[in-house]
């Protein structure tokens, strides 16, 4: 799931040397975004702004579209154009508009969960070769510190981990799982494990 | 379109190591995310099937949507743990993870059956996003956006080194070393800035990997993920917009010269006409009978002269009706039988219930429910009466309004319902944007220990009567159940208000208070009568936008629930909570739009129900399978619709989709 | 007659003792070496530590040559934090062929822990994973399996933290690192012998030699520091209080003695210790002295 946070004012600043058009993406709201920031934002640089366009799922080519049909005129009277959404929305209206200098007005972040069901507990890494069966269903990737895949490293205290010490360490919640489900043992038997991150460009 | 499956079914050899430890296995199978939703079910047991000779272990089979969404996962796999049997799943990491900890109390085995595919194609940036919508471009959340000085191209995810400033040397005709069909993206930027006519920064920059904290992450998870269960499963939290009108106090409306009382202002069998044309009646004096159990009479809301009876268009059936016309004659001279009983404390309940039958009240909340109805002794013992000042619909504030200025004539409402009802228990129920509201009633309810005065997160839709239970007294209302079954009765603070007018006044419902908010040139909120032409409305309160159609639309309610309204010679009726005029969204919301499986109405349905289906089913009007997805228990509360990234419009499917599956005579 | 190496006095059963040098933030390595040669008489081996902590340092690898050169034996930590599994490769080679043949295959702290935390974290591989690499390296292939073309000796070694909780993990992670190569441990700090005891008896079984790890106590608060924040490490009450009741001139000597009485714990349970001075260079001397029965 991705989420944006305002850029830097100095950043922003520096964009807003030109006149510029206003893309404001609320698709992903409920989760999480800027929004008042943005708004403050944007009021103090009213004279910089040749138009504003309030927009869901920006992301979407096809009501991005229509978005820049309906404001045609005034696009092309801009300098250049400020998108406030995730870096897939600036993406999609850059490609759009090629003519156009297209800005990012956010850094975009992740949070747990990639396009499931919006925010969820655990996460997945992406890695292409699913350890979840040596792990007991617990992801050594987004859940160790170093995504370690042979058994913790030696840094947890009081259980938890060196990186982040209000974290439980991944590696103990995994062997706590692994001797409730009676798989405790299994864990030494398992073979070195080493990631291939060929699978990745590969797309496995 | 792109599919953007996320996993595939681990490699042969994998699964029958996998397998031959394992002696009998249920499996589930996740129906993926992020794909047009095409056909419904694409077995994937039957491949695992096909893969391995497996039929004698497999104990079962299970298809589920969204394995990742671990509320509804929960309630539907819980049962599958008594067997003892292994569970296989097939699904991206999340929906394993996720079953794995539901399993893990129980000591049950999961087994990952599939891989889980990345996303960038990037293995030095090895996360990728491609948005709620499925398109060609990614990002990594790299937190510090470089699309600025690289015209639009990704360099994190689009470069195999995610190379920042500039190219390695590795690019071959224009192609990346790595991967040579791909474009090197640095020689994409470099053409796209020079058509723009500008130049590549020469800043270097250098990534900061620590940007985005993992404390940061989680706290920005913890409370999202906490909003979505925080009081009921799902809803959301729209626009409110209620300070257009929050602190405008409730004026009177001037008087209309003709008023249209629909004689079908309730749910339930329409009043029979009791006055005839050209008959002169009075304000208060009863002008339809009520028809049956339920049901309820309807008064004139004015003096006057009976000029007709004719059709209108009903602002909420959206059919024309019968309503009588009454012209003003602006005298206000009430009927004989406007008498109150101050000394209600005295009087039977049965008595009571009778007078508000008699003065026609019905819920204002928006529902019009006969009240009586609701009051009359119930066959389930009701312990607990709730008070509903949620007005949980963005731009309204009749019921904010109401609370704040005339607290004590709801308080004094509460006392007669909770006499009638004889209930121990009163809670009132009020969101916690409404301050002055929760003020003002605190300070009548404080002192009292029979009604506790609960203030709830707002979240939409808080006030529906199922989810107000719920997170005032953790009771579930059965599905297909009323509160009865549950032990509570709901009152809207309006109808209160109306009941104490009834009782205490003697004052039938012929007035009730709405917002006027939105697009209005003078928005506010009115005390209004039943019967006012919606026409007076827009002359008043300034609402000329609406005949451009093409840009503004009016609902009657907010702009959630309320109903869209298409035919402006209408009226007032006792449910009207408000008029809302909006700007339509440039993107218009359609029924042919096709659902790409994002699950994000399944995410806020507060009815835990999977509103895709009737996305889909409705669109390929196959009711029955509509009815299976249990499209009765909607609530029309809108929020799916609200939400889908493919701006399909659900609730007016699920509307077809109910007259359908079940009127099928 | 040649001198004995690491490996050769472990095999014969001398209870060895290694030390370590932490390269400096700089160039100027030369003092550390001169504390080194003013104990080679006392210690067997100097481990040399990779940018430890995740501070960024003069590399482990020169340093251990620059002990070769002086006839010193190094220990070449190496971890995973900074290099991916070809710069792992490559410089364990390397390292072979600037004489150094003692390895400590270590995962690392993490990068956010040192002083650069925006830097990269690679990982690519880990301690368990780098030994099995190195094993293979000595048997004349590289991780793929292609042929060396001249292969590499080692005496490769891990690191186990006894106080680790929950202890069997540790453990199981333990076994992995000797089937993967490891054929000596080096202990986080051992400041309760019962407990160490208790350790030992659980890993007798795996018969590689362990050397108990040993860290000078500069002061109370530094123990409390440890017991709080640093993992694995627990030090009794009853060392707390011999620091603090001690004056400030007098402290270096009854950290000493602790070290001391605890080598003197450990010389029947282990075969070996390795001394983590951590800047108090100059009393290993007076720990050995006073350890020596
Ligand atoms: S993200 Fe959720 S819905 Fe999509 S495949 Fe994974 S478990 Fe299923
Ligand atoms: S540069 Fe922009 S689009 Fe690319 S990963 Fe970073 S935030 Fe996303
Ligand atoms: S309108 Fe119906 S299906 Fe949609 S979210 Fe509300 S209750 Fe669920
Ligand atoms: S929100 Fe819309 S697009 Fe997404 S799953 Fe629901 S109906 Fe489909």
């Amino acid at each position: 799931m991705l989420i944006t946070k305002l850029k830097s004012s100095n950043e922003l600043d520096e964009f807003f040397s030109k006149k510029l058009f206003v893309f404001k993406c609320f698709g992903c709201s409920e989760v999480y975004f800027p929004e008042e920031e943005i708004n403050n934002f944007a009021s103090g640089k009213q004279e910089k702004i040749s138009g504003i366009a309030q927009i869901d799922y920006l992301c979407n080519e096809d009501f991005a579209k229509r978005y820049i049909e309906k404001n045609v005129d005034r696009i092309h009277n801009c300098e250049g154009i400020i998108v406030f959404s995730c870096g897939v929305g600036v993406q999609v209206v850059a490609r759009l508009l090629e003519n156009k200098a297209v800005y990012p007005g956010c850094n975009t972040f992740y949070l747990n969960g990639f396009q499931g069901l919006t925010v969820l507990e655990c996460d997945c890494g992406q890695c292409g070769q699913c350890y979840l069966n040596h792990t007991g269903g617990i992801c050594p990737i987004t859940s160790c510190a170093k995504g370690l895949l042979n058994g913790p490293c030696g840094g947890a205290k009081n259980k938890k981990c060196e990186v982040h010490p209000e974290v439980d360490c991944g590696w103990i919640s995994i062997y706590e799982r692994l001797k409730k489900i009676n798989e405790g043992s299994t864990l030494k038997k398992k073979g070195v494990l080493i990631r291939n991150f060929e699978k990745i460009i590969k797309g496995i | 379109m792109i599919d953007y499956t996320k996993y595939q079914i681990k490699a042969e050899e994998e699964l029958r190591q996998l397998l031959d430890s394992v002696s009998d296995i249920l499996v589930l199978w996740c129906k993926k995310c992020y794909k047009t939703f095409e056909k419904e079910e694409e077995s994937e047991c039957e491949k695992i099937l096909k893969i391995l000779d497996v039929s004698d272990k497999l104990k079962g089979c299970e298809a589920i949507d969204f394995l990742c969404n671990r509320y509804l996962t929960e309630k539907k796999i819980s049962s599958l743990f008594g067997s003892g049997y292994g569970i296989g799943v097939i699904s991206c990491g999340l929906g394993i993870q996720t079953v794995s900890k539901i399993a893990e109390s129980k000591g049950v085995k999961v087994f990952a059956l599939a891989d889980t595919k990345p996303q960038s194609g990037n293995a030095t940036s090895i996360r990728g996003y491609h948005g709620i919508t499925l398109g060609t471009e990614k990002c990594a959340g790299c937190g510090q956006c470089y699309l600025g000085i690289t015209g639009g191209f990704c360099p994190v995810v689009d470069c195999a080194k995610s190379l920042i400033n500039g190219p390695c040397g590795g690019a071959k005709d224009g192609k990346c070393e790595v991967n040579s069909e791909k474009a090197c993206v640095w020689v994409e930027i470099f053409k796209r800035m020079q058509k723009q006519e500008r130049n590549l920064d020469v800043i270097s920059q250098i990534r900061d990997n620590n940007v985005f904290t993992f404390e940061e992450n989680r706290k920005i998870s913890t409370f999202s993920l906490s909003r979505r269960t925080e009081n009921f499963y799902g809803g959301l939290h729209p626009y409110e917009n209620k300070h257009i009108t929050e602190n405008l106090a409730i004026e009177k409306f001037p008087a209309s010269k003709y008023l249209y009382i629909f004689l079908l202002q309730h749910t339930g069998s329409p009043a029979s006409l009791c006055v005839k044309e050209g008959e002169i009646v009075k304000l208060g004096q009863k002008i339809g009978e009520s028809s049956g159990l339920i049901s309820i009479p309807v008064h004139s809301p004015v003096s006057g002269k009976v000029v007709t009876i004719e059709e209108k268009f009903h602002p909420a059936l959206l059919i024309n009706c019968p309503a009588v016309v009454i012209q003003n004659d602006f005298q206000e001279e009430k009927d004989s039988s406007i008498k109150g009983y101050p000394e209600w404390e005295l009087m039977q309940s049965d008595d009571l219930t009778e007078i508000i039958r008699e003065k026609g009240i019905a819920g204002l909340g928006g529902a019009m429910f006969p009240t009586h109805v609701k009051l009359r002794k119930p066959k389930n013992p009701v312990d607990t009466l709730i008070i509903n000042g949620c007005e949980c619909e963005p731009y309204l504030n009749a019921d904010n309004r109401l609370m704040i200025e005339r607290a004590e004539q709801i308080f004094e409402g509460i006392k007669i319902a909770r006499k009638i009802l004889s209930v121990d228990n009163v809670i009132i129920g009020i969101e916690d944007n409404k301050s002055q509201a929760i003020e003002q009633m605190k300070k009548l309810t404080e002192r009292e220990s029979w009604i506790e005065l609960k203030e709830l997160k707002t979240k939409y839709p808080q006030g529906a009567e199922k989810m107000l239970i719920k997170t005032t007294t953790g009771r579930q209302v059965p599905e297909g159940g009323l509160p009865l079954d549950v032990g509570v009765v709901v009152l809207n603070v309006g109808t209160v208000f109306a009941i104490y007018q009834a009782i205490v006044n003697g004052m039938p419902l012929i007035k009730r208070v709405i917002t006027i908010s939105g697009l209005f040139e003078k928005p506010g909120n009115f005390e209004i009568s039943i019967g006012t032409p919606l026409k007076d409305i827009l002359d008043y309160c300034g609402g000329g936008k609406i005949n451009d159609k093409e840009s503004y639309c009016l609902r009657m309610g907010g702009p959630m629930m309320g109903i869209i309204q298409t035919e402006f010679d209408t009226a007032v009726i006792k449910g009207t909570t408000g008029y809302t005029l909006i700007n339509i969204n440039p993107i218009d919301v359609s029924e042919e739009n096709i659902c790409i499986k994002c699950g994000r109405c399944v995410d806020v349905c507060p009815m835990e129900l999977y509103p895709l289906y009737y996305a889909y089913y409705g669109k390929n009007q196959l009711w029955d399978k509509c009815a299976e997805y249990k499209v009765k228990n909607c609530i029309e509360c809108g929020c799916c619709e609200y939400v889908c990234s493919s701006k399909i419009s659900i609730v007016s499917l699920i509307k077809k989709a109910k007259k359908n599956a079940y009127n099928k005579t | 007659m040649e001198k004995k190496n690491l490996s050769q006095k472990l095999k014969e059963g001398k209870f060895v003792i290694t030390s370590e040098i932490g390269p400096p933030k700089g160039t100027n390595i030369e003092p550390h070496l001169k504390e080194a040669e003013h104990i080679k008489d006392e210690v067997d081996a100097f481990n040399v530590t990779d940018l430890q902590s995740s501070v960024m340092r003069l590399g482990s690898l020169a340093t251990c040559r620059l002990l070769v050169e002086r006839e010193l034996e190094p220990v070449f930590q190496i971890t995973c934090r900074d290099r991916n599994r070809l710069a792992l490769q490559s410089d364990l080679l390397s390292a072979y062929v600037l004489g150094v043949k003692n390895v400590l295959c270590l995962t690392g702290d993490h990068t956010t822990l040192g002083d650069h935390p925006d830097a990269k974290p690679v990982f690519d591989l880990d301690s368990v994973s780098l030994l099995k690499v190195a094993t293979e390296l000595m048997n004349g292939k590289d991780m793929k399996g292609n042929e060396l073309d001249g292969k590499p000796e080692f005496f490769l070694g891990a690191v186990v933290s006894p106080g680790y909780e929950p202890l069997e993990l540790q453990i199981i992670k333990m076994e992995k690192k000797i089937e993967a190569g490891a054929r000596f441990f080096q202990t986080q700090a051992v400041y309760d012998l019962l407990s160490f005891e208790k350790f030992m008896k659980a890993v007798e079984k795996y018969n590689v030699p362990i050397l108990g790890g040993i860290v000078l106590l500069k002061s109370a608060g530094m123990a409390k520091y440890m017991n709080e924040k640093v993992a694995g490490v627990t030090v009794p009450e009853k060392y707390i209080k011999m620091m603090a009741a001690a004056k400030k001139e007098e402290r270096a000597k009854v950290s000493v003695q602790i070290a001391a009485e605890l080598i003197k714990g450990m010389k029947g349970l282990c075969q070996g210790i390795h001394i983590m001075p951590l800047g108090w260079e100059k009393y290993v001397p007076d720990v050995l002295e006073a350890s020596r029965i």
